[in-house]
């Protein structure tokens, strides 16, 4: 009987084709949707990540209840003792400084006199240790636009637009104004080393990028840092790797009594990112569970067309014998047939598409220079293990339901009224 | 001589619809018995009961009042599951329009009625070339029911109906949509499958040419049988 099933399905197009292409284009969607959010999530993780938050941190608890302040008067000290004994710790995990400082950058004309100023927000990055991947990790040579990296001390980075506004230029020496971790005024001289544009408005709008041991001589945090950044291998977050060494950690340094006790936080603890990655699980399970509802209803409207197309086939199996249920039983085989062969087309169409995407990705540049949002403006689609089913089992089921649901209308069939509909 | 064998027994056999508030009596104390190997019509004008004649016997529906038993089967007793399988097995179907699946061969068209009988392939296969010689259509098993004429369709319909060697076979206004010429052709072919196979045919007609194969003819007249007559 399948094979005859199965022989209808193919020589009757007006039987699959619709519902063939309704399961297809439903399952594609959800695919390519599911792999482009995952990617879009990724970049979002990657960019706040490398810029905002590591995968861990390691801060003061002090500092940790006033984030949002990046309070430096609050910072971690002893921090080459520390990162000595997290990387020994937790070798896999790769520890690096952050400085996180604010104040006014100073532009002087010809003469030496100001002739501009503007606030900055500045970021130290271990830039100059031998090893070091924080230039890499921020893209730092690849967001250049004039200019090179820092390659020695006293040399500072500026963003593209705080550049272009101010008419800063490779070469130019300007002058910061801030105050040290203890609360006194500091200034330093800086040559303008490069202007970099990394395609994140928050990062190119008044972001200046200096070397650690520099930030560390100007706020005058010698052997200190506002966070410790801990990187998980391959530059990739797990979050349940990234749990295990916070917990491992704070099991053995937290000290409640010290407010100035190390803690360690990971990233979806951090900020918005916990309820990003909550939010985004509940939207993934909202797709999924809208395509079975959708497509269900479009596939029982084009299981009750095809039932009256095949109204008379129908007739004549009653009458030669054939139960309700078994025609009933029938239908749901051949949905199930096609339903495997949409889901299937709309799975690999969906993965080709992700795939696509995942090399070239699409950017958004122009649409996302005003966006306050970590993420990268060129956004890739990530093809994940989940893609191969999350189409696809929604996608067979619709077509069931649709089926199941259509099917019904056999069992209303009267046989006292076959010879009277056949003829 | 052969022994006659009932194959179809109607005792006082009413049927009734409901119309409106009240009852439209469709068949009116029908006592009836058909034999095996008979070939016989139903014969009245339109709403003259003959449909519903076929409906009964063929277990697609069951009687008001009185008793049918089909191949000594009582119809009113016999559960959906039941009745689906005597037809399976023991009752063959001949509609007017034919009926074929279009989607199928000439050749699965017939093999259809033998799938929910469990054959083998190879009974199957054994099976249908045999109906498809009764009809004379063993070169047609590959074609299409759209590239068939209306004669060729009807006899594709005769041998899905005689394929599973049914008991009797029920032939509703069989040789309505066809010429002459066809309608003898289907109608010999179904007379001499009668006799070759000892197979019961009911035909419900008011078609003359249909008449002249008749061994017996059963006028019925608003639900009554007026007249039966061995011819």
């Amino acid at each position: 009987m399948h094979r005859f099933l199965w022989k209808g399905i193919i020589r009757d197009r007006s039987r699959s084709l619709l519902p063939v292409l309704v399961v297809t284009i439903g399952v594609f969607a959800v695919v390519f949707s599911y792999g482009y959010i995952q990617g879009m999530l990724d970049n979002m993780i990657r960019t706040t990540a490398d810029f905002q938050t590591g995968h861990l941190k390691v801060v003061t608890r002090a500092y940790l209840e006033n984030e949002e302040q990046k309070p430096n008067d609050l910072a971690l000290l002893g921090v080459d003792t520390l990162q000595k004994k997290l990387t020994e710790e937790f070798p896999e995990v790769e520890w690096t400084p952050r400085i996180f400082f604010g104040g006014l950058l100073d532009i002087p004309d010809s003469n030496g006199e100001t002739k501009a100023q503007g606030p900055v927000s500045g970021t130290a990055y271990d830039l100059l240790s031998p090893g070091s991947h924080e230039a890499r990790r921020i893209g730092l040579q690849q967001s250049l636009v004039a200019g090179h990296v820092i390659q020695q001390s006293n040399e500072i980075i500026i963003s593209y637009d705080f550049a272009d506004r101010y008419q800063v230029r490779p070469g130019d020496t300007v002058t910061f104004f801030g105050s040290t971790m203890y609360g006194s005024m500091s200034f330093a001289n800086y040559t303008v080393a490069g202007i970099v544009r990394f395609g994140i408005g928050q990062l190119d709008r008044g972001a200046v990028i200096l070397d650690i041991s520099d930030a560390r001589l100007l706020l005058d945090m010698d052997n200190a840092t506002g966070e410790l950044f801990g990187f998980l291998p391959g530059g990739l977050y797990n979050k349940e790797q990234a749990e295990h060494v916070k917990e491992s950690f704070n099991r053995q340094y937290t000290d409640v009594t010290d407010e100035y006790a190390p803690v360690m936080v990971q990233l979806a603890d951090q900020d918005f990112m916990g309820q990003m990655l909550a939010y985004m699980d509940i939207v993934s399970l909202a797709m999924v569970i809208l395509l079975v509802f959708a497509l269900a209803i479009v596939l029982w409207n084009a299981g009750i067309l095809s039932g009256i197309r095949r109204y008379n086939e129908f007739g004549v199996r009653l009458a030669m014998g054939e139960e309700k249920k078994h025609i009933y039983r029938t239908l749901l085989v051949e949905s199930l047939f096609i339903g495997i062969i949409g889901s299937a087309i709309g799975t690999a169409l969906g993965i080709s598409l992700c795939y696509y995407l995942q090399d070239h990705g699409i950017d958004y540049s122009a649409m996302m220079d005003s966006v306050n949002m970590m993420i990268d403006p060129v956004i890739h689609a990530r093809v994940t293990p989940e893609l191969y089913f999350i189409g696809f089992i929604p996608g067979v089921l619709s077509m069931l339901i649709g089926s199941a649901l259509a099917g019904t209308a056999v069992y209303k069939r009267n046989t006292a009224m076959l010879f009277k509909e056949l003829d | 001589m052969k022994e006659k064998e009932e194959v179809v027994g109607l005792r006082g056999m009413m049927k009734r619809f409901p119309v409106g508030n009240g009852f439209f009596t469709a068949l009116d104390q029908i006592d009836l018995s058909i034999n095996r190997g008979e070939f016989l019509g139903l014969v009245g004008p339109s709403g003259s009961g003959k449909t519903t004649l076929l409906n009964i016997i063929g277990t697609l529906d069951i009687p008001s009042e009185g008793e049918a038993f089909v191949l000594n089967r009582s119809v009113s007793s016999l559960t959906p599951k039941e009745s689906a399988e005597l037809r399976n097995k023991s009752i063959g179907f001949i509609f007017q329009s034919y009926n074929l699946l279009p989607v199928y061969t000439v050749y699965e068209n017939i093999e259809f009625a033998l799938l929910l009988q469990k054959n083998s392939k190879e009974e199957r296969h054994k099976a249908v070339t045999d109906a498809l010689e009764w009809v004379g259509l063993a070169d047609k098993a590959q074609s299409r029911p759209s590239q068939l004429s209306g004669g060729e369709s009807q006899r594709v319909a005769i041998a899905r109906a005689m394929v599973k060697r049914p008991a009797i076979v029920l032939a509703d206004e069989p040789s309505a949509n066809l010429d002459a010429k066809n309608s003898h052709t289907i109608l010999q072919t179904m007379r001499r499958l009668n006799e070759e196979l000892n197979t019961t045919f009911i035909f419900a007609t008011h078609d003359e040419k249909v008449m002249q194969y008749l061994k017996r003819i059963i006028y019925l007249e608003d639900g009554k049988v007026e007249k039966d007559s061995v011819i």
